[in-house]
């Protein structure tokens, strides 16, 4: 009798089942422990967080390429160095994120604290799902569970109507995105007869139109994900509405894993042939997210809107770089460099909004920032370098990001989209300085409390988006190896 | 209050630093004419062959002196005129933060370090223009300057990308060692324009000129450095800069010429109508850029020559006379020159320095400016095909700067004090020697070059290498103080002091009427249009966003649906010829029956007045569902199917227990309009399912489970193997999120949803 | 047979996006309640019916033989099932304890965070 023993090297997927694992502990402990103990929630996570870290850059330093079989078949996981990177950006966001929400969850008066970072692992082991799918059904279920507590998160405050009603209107467009995502997974299936992204890529020219409109489908669902426009309209009042470390934890998690997947699923189980066609789609749906991104973001004055709105115009320039994908060798890491960049800048942004932020949702008013640099001159003037690398001014981080993203851009003979990302980029320096006259120039009450979690966020952003800047040949050259240690490298070169 | 004093007045030892500096750079000067560039390169990264590396040409040595030499000037002048001021320290770090990024400027070889040190003096200039924030006026002045630089900017860096794409390098030395290599290709239009825009706004050329006289809110020593020596100075330094690339083009004569004597024009005649003693340099600032940008246009040997010597002649007799402004402001109080008068006695030191800047302006020997006048006419009249237009053109720009530097030396020095202003100004003297020591350098320096201008070290050196930097060939330089020959030249310099002189003379006569010209005609102007544009930006903005951002959830449902079905649908339906369709064998009639049932139910459910109705016909459609599934061979998916089916319709009732009934609440029209995209949405999805199955299947992946499902796993049940066997993650991960979904409706439940706010009271908000 | 089903769907599609477009918020989730059967009966039906045929190797026997219903999409719809359960019960009670909170159903009331 023959029985072949199954290939599941547990060792490679040991990250997400040590975050989803924590997850799990903080869960019983929520229910078995007293209160006092509760208070552990956030240390307990980080040190999770910590060692599927750590995990990670083992395997990553292994040189570690390898596929997740459960039985035979085809992988459904892809441990290579994209995964990698994925999952190093999910785990330093969760960390940042929980620095910022220790000290944000008691301004904002929100007592779950066992729950919310029970949740917030889930979702960050969801992320890393998405990083490392390589099957349709399971890019749908980590998207679930990077969704789920999000949505929870979301409405986690104290009954407030705009936490209410952010939490009601995110979980009701997700659940549509979710829906396109099924929609296009049955088509695809239906059509190539397999989920697995490499069965899919074989049977996708016979698939004809219904793969097509798979994909289409597949691509609504995750352009909800990132927030491009169309499929952009629940980021502004989520973001508002959300407790703010939640917006910031989204802003770049629930984005950055819907870009995994996009990418992945581009990259891997659409054929060559077919690049003019989602290609084009693309590059519209990113000219469109940065026109309107920049553009609406100016009549903002809610910092957290404002943000928003910021936020959906970067997933343009990321998409920029999507577009590029079969065209551009250096496409993959372009994108991966741009996320890298707007994850320490996003959070950065964020974790000094959180200080300026009052209880009671006051204090998330551009007003509010008039005079601060009077009042606190070293803050303000990170908040500035921030502002300044969401620009994309160099020596920051965010220079670099676009830099290297408008090269693809380039490479992939997108000139138009190359001169809209320029242009929109100028636009949208209006809408950041902004912040910066606030500080800077406008006499006011503007003012802010420390705390040490969040000098610990702030500070860690600030240098790694200080790092890029100036020393930006490392950080590219990370982005480079773990694009090429994958097999997403579907240009020529 | 005492000890910022005292602390701030030996603030001025900071201006020796740079003094220092300058004087190394000085004796850099020989080697440099030679031919021996300073240079200095360190990768920085290297992926992208960005290196942080320094390269000193004449050019840029020129340059460099005069940021170092009268930033070191300024230093010492601030530390006298911002006495007491509380702010001081900050104000210092600023002005030397700009020093740096300016020198980094004119000695960046690489363009991306070129560009960071651009922005960067955008950004100081910002700071120190809004110093003194109490005013809105400099709030919005700094936010102008910033804007419209800070876009120029950008624009630059995209054409400097792009030229370095082009030329295979992001180090200027090597693009420029190739000279004219752009012509003929199809990205030079865009590339010289993107540049251009860069040069303009930071130059403040028309029509991009109104953000300087703005910016004369800054504190008078910002003004004096930045606004009129130095930074401003930085897109002319770039178009000499690149020059040997696109110097010579038409595009670069004509667009030169013609926005250089504009802006050169404009800036005098508007200089002379001005009341403060600020805005009428400022106005002239403009009208000298113009000038600089204009002969840099005519180009050629001579054009260069008179460019780079006019560049040295005019920072050092309008930094000069800035900080003479700010004395007389510090001293009296004032900057109106209607109604200041008599201080020449008053302040002595001040008068001489004055006097030989003002002379200097007006190019009077035996200062220097004289002969940079000289060389401006000089460079016009040996253009062969337009001699006659440059010349009337320079005549006008320097005619102007004659009357404004009358102006400036007769009306606060020399004449006595109108007899019928208010102002008094019996106790004032003399500006302290921090105040007066730099106007009367600078002055006394405009006198010494005048006298060593022949000399080897003046024209040889200074002047000849920046020449040679700019004009990329070797060009001999040999000026003189007082022509060699009477020419048209001199004739042409005498005229044009007297013919200044004499409108100076009758200019009260013509201001009103030139007032309500100017007024007439700005409401036209490019400053009406940033303001216009500007407001129409923000407006734009806030229309779109009343349009696609109302907050209404429905509203964004729309959307979707409609971007939906013109994304996915519409191609589908252009393409209607091309699909195949396939229709398998009719269904049996229970299946019938069960379908039926089905759709009544949804029309049930669509169309129920009571909400139990409602919930009770979704779970018959839930039901019939699951009856569908066991008919096609799927027992586990009909299982599971009426068991989540019953938990759900408790759920609702449980909870929707206590909501109100339901409304008709939409209006006819929006009924209509969602029952049409609902049939066109439901009408596309059943096109789907048709074509779905007329699509053959592949088998591979089914004979697999087919084959492997008993001999690897000993199931019988095929579904069940794929689900805890071969997709055992997926369904780990499923169960997960299940329990996730568990705790967040505990989460929810356990904030007293239930308990405390079930009878519709409302939470705090 | 697969007319049948795309009619079915179809409607499914249709009554459950009308339903997604009322104002009120319990209809609003009986939309989504609608839509979720309609994916699952569309993943159902995108390999061939087959009738008497269960996935289900007999006894003795070590494979599947002949013609029999495709096991892979009803894996998937179970997962889409019990996806779409874990979503629905999210649903209801986020439904509920806004309805508490904001005292209306009326989600075109529900516009706290409306633009600036």
């Amino acid at each position: 009798m023959e029985f072949q023993a199954p290939a599941i090297n547990i060792a490679i997927i040991l990250p997400v089942v040590i975050v989803a694992g924590f997850g799990l502990v903080l869960m019983i402990l929520d229910m078995l422990m007293e209160d006092e103990l509760r208070g552990l929630g956030p240390w307990i996570s980080l040190g999770g967080l910590v060692l599927a870290g750590l995990q990670t850059i083992a395997l990553w330093l292994g040189g570690s390429y390898e596929t997740f079989i459960p039985v035979g078949g085809h992988p459904m996981v892809v441990v290579d160095g994209y995964a990698h990177f994925f999952n190093m950006l999910f785990i330093i966001t969760g960390i940042l994120a929980i620095l910022m929400s220790m000290p944000y969850l008691i301004k904002a008066d929100i007592d779950e604290k066992a729950e919310y970072y029970m949740l917030l692992m889930f979702s960050i082991s969801g992320m890393m799902l998405m990083g490392m799918a390589n099957d349709l059904l399971l890019i749908f279920i980590g998207l679930e569970l990077l969704s789920i507590p999000l949505y929870v998160m979301c409405g986690i405050a104290r009954p407030r109507e705009a936490s209410e009603e952010s939490a009601m209107k995110y979980f009701l467009l997700g659940a549509f995105a979710s829906g396109f995502l099924v929609f296009g997974l049955a088509l695809l299936y239906g059509a190539t007869g397999s989920t697995a992204l490499p069965v899919v890529v074989e049977n996708f020219t016979a698939g004809g139109v219904i793969a097509y409109t798979g994909l289409a489908m597949q691509l609504v669902g995750l352009a909800f994900k990132v927030g491009a426009v169309p499929f952009h309209m629940w980021t502004p009042d989520v973001y508002e509405g959300a407790p703010t470390a939640v917006t910031a934890f989204m802003s770049v998690g629930a984005k950055v894993g819907g870009f995994a997947a996009m990418i992945r699923i581009l990259a891997e189980a659409v054929p060559q042939e077919s690049a003019p066609i989602w290609t084009t789609a693309i590059a519209i749906i990113a000219a469109a997210t940065l026109i309107l991104g920049n553009v609406v973001a100016i009549s903002q004055t809610n910092i957290k809107r404002m943000l928003a709105y910021s936020s959906i115009a970067h997933g343009g320039y990321i998409l920029m770089a999507v577009a590029a994908l079969p065209f551009s060798g250096d496409a993959v890491s372009a994108s991966l460099t741009y996320m890298l960049t707007y994850m320490f800048t996003n959070l950065g942004a964020f974790a000094v909004i959180m200080m300026v932020e009052k209880s009671g949702n006051r204090g998330v008013l551009l007003e509010d920032y008039k005079g601060l640099s009077k009042r606190n001159l070293g803050m303000a003037l990170i908040l500035a370098y921030f502002m300044f690398s969401l620009i994309g001014m160099p020596l920051t981080g965010g220079f670099i990001g676009k830099f290297v993203v408008f090269q693809a851009a380039i490479d992939a003979n997108l000139i138009w989209l190359t001169i809209i990302g320029v242009v929109t980029a100028a636009v949208s320096a209006y809408y950041y300085l902004r912040v910066v006259f606030y500080m800077f120039m406008f006499d006011g009450q503007g003012d802010l409390e420390f705390s040490p979690a969040m000098m610990t966020a702030t500070t860690v952003a600030l240098v790694a988006t200080l790092a890029i800047g100036f020393f930006p040949g490392l950080w590219l050259n990370l982005a480079r190896t773990a694009s090429l240690a994958s097999q997403l490298l579907m240009a020529g070169g | 209050m005492a000890n910022h004093h005292t602390s701030s007045n030996r603030l001025w030892i900071l201006g020796l630093i740079p003094l220092a500096f300058a004087a190394y750079f000085f004796l850099q000067l020989e080697g440099v004419a030679s031919g021996q560039f300073l240079q200095f390169s360190i990768p920085w990264v290297p992926d992208l062959n960005v290196n942080f590396s320094i390269y000193i040409d004449g050019l840029s040595l020129l340059m460099s002196l005069l940021v170092l030499g009268i930033g070191g000037l300024i230093l010492i002048y601030a530390s006298g005129y911002m006495a007491g001021n509380a702010k001081i320290g900050r104000f210092f770090f600023i002005l030397i933060f700009f020093m740096i990024a300016m020198l980094g400027v004119v000695v960046s070889d690489n363009i991306f370090l070129l560009f960071i040190f651009w922005e960067l003096t955008s950004i100081s200039s910002f700071l120190l223009i809004g110093f003194s924030h109490e005013s809105e006026k400099s709030q919005k002045s700094a936010q102008q300057a910033l804007i419209v630089t800070g876009l120029g900017g950008l624009a630059l860096m995209a054409g400097l990308i792009m030229l370095g794409y082009i030329g295979g390098s992001w180090e200027l030395s090597e693009l420029l060692a190739q000279g004219q290599f752009l012509d003929g290709h199809p990205a030079f239009p865009a590339v010289i324009t993107l540049i251009f825009l860069g040069a303009f706004t930071k130059s403040a050329q028309f029509p991009f000129h109104f953000w300087l006289p703005n910016a004369m809110a800054a504190p008078t020593p910002v003004s004096a450095y930045l606004h009129s020596a130095t930074m401003v100075k930085a897109g002319v330094y770039l178009l000499a800069r690149l020059y040997p690339i696109f110097g010579g083009s038409d595009t670069w004569f004509f667009t030169l010429v013609i926005i250089g004597g504009i802006t050169g024009m404009l800036g005098g005649w508007l200089a002379w109508q001005q009341k403060d003693l600020k805005r009428i340099m400022a106005y002239t600032t403009i009208s000298a850029l113009g000038i600089l940008v204009f002969l840099l246009g005519v180009g050629q040997k001579i054009g260069t020559e008179a460019a780079v010597l006019f560049l040295f002649v005019h920072s050092l007799y309008k930094g000069a006379l800035f900080m003479i402004a700010g004395s007389v402001d510090h001293e009296t109080g004032t900057r109106d020159v209607t109604i200041l008068g008599g201080l020449r006695g008053k302040m002595p030191l001040t008068m001489v320095a004055v006097t030989l800047a003002t002379l200097s302006m007006a190019g009077v020997p035996p200062l220097v400016g004289f002969v940079g006048k000289e060389v401006i006419y000089e460079a016009t009249v040996e253009n062969v095909d337009y001699r006659v237009w440059l010349t009337a053109v320079a005549f006008v720009m320097n005619f102007f700067n004659v009357a404004a530097a009358a102006a400036i030396l007769y009306m606060p020095f020399i004449r006595s004090q109108p007899a019928d202003t208010q102002l008094e100004l019996d106790h004032t003297h003399e500006a302290p020697w921090t105040m007066w020591i730099g106007p009367l350098s600078l002055g006394i320096l405009a006198t010494l070059s005048f006298f060593f201008v022949g000399s080897e070290l003046f024209s040889g050196q200074l002047i000849q290498g920046a020449t040679e930097a700019v004009y990329g060939k070797p060009a001999e330089i040999k000026l003189y103080a007082l022509p060699p020959a009477l020419t048209i030249v001199p004739i042409l310099s005498i005229f044009t002091i007297v013919g200044g002189i004499i409108f100076f003379a009758v200019q009260g006569r013509l201001i009103k009427a030139a007032r309500a010209a100017d007024a007439a005609v700005s409401r036209f102007g490019p400053e009406s249009g940033y303001f216009a544009g500007f407001d129409g930006l923000l407006a734009g903005a806030a229309s779109i966003t009343l349009f696609v951002q109302n907050g209404k959830l429905r509203r964004y449902v729309l959307y979707v649906v409609v971007s939906f079905i013109l994304f996915v649908g519409l191609p589908l339906f252009l393409n209607f010829g091309a699909l195949s369709w396939r229709l398998s064998p009719p269904p049996l009639l229970y299946e019938l029956i069960v379908s039926a049932v089905i759709i009544l139910a949804t029309l049930m459910v669509t169309f129920a007045r009571s909400r139990l109705a409602a919930v009770a016909a979704l779970g018959v459609v839930g039901y019939g569902i699951a009856i569908l599934f066991l008919y096609f061979n799927a027992p586990d998916l009909a299982m599971t199917q009426f068991s989540v089916e019953t938990f759900t319709v408790i759920l609702f009732v449980l909870v929707l227990y206590r909501l109100p009934a339901f409304k008709a609440i939409t209006s006819p029209a929006g009924r209509l309009r969602d029952v049409i995209i609902a049939v066109l949405a439901g009408g596309f999805m059943a096109m789907l399912v048709l074509l779905v199955t007329a699509v053959p299947q592949s088998q591979h992946v089914i004979d697999y489970y087919a084959q492997s499902s008993y001999p690897l796993a000993k199931g019988q049940n095929v579904v069940n193997v794929i689900l805890v066997d071969f997709r055992g993650f997926d369904t780990l991960v499923e169960i997960s999120v299940l329990g996730v979904a568990a705790v967040g409706v505990y989460a929810l439940i356990r904030r007293g949803v239930i308990r405390g706010l079930s009878r519709g009271e409302r939470g705090e908000s | 047979m697969n007319l049948l089903l795309a009619v079915v769907v179809g409607t499914l599609y249709g009554a459950g996006i009308f339903m997604v477009l009322r104002r009120s918020i319990v209809k609003l989730i009986l939309g989504l309640g609608l839509l979720g059967h309609a994916t699952n009966l569309l993943i159902f039906s995108t390999s061939e019916v087959v009738r008497d045929a269960p996935p289900l190797i007999k006894t003795g026997e070590t494979s599947l033989e002949g013609v029999f219903a495709s096991p892979l999409p009803q894996a998937l719809v179970l997962t889409a099932i019990v996806i779409g359960l874990a979503s629905t019960a999210f649903a209801i009670v986020l439904m509920k304890r806004a309805y508490a909170i904001m005292g209306t159903d009326d989600v075109d009331v529900m516009v706290t965070t409306e633009g600036s």
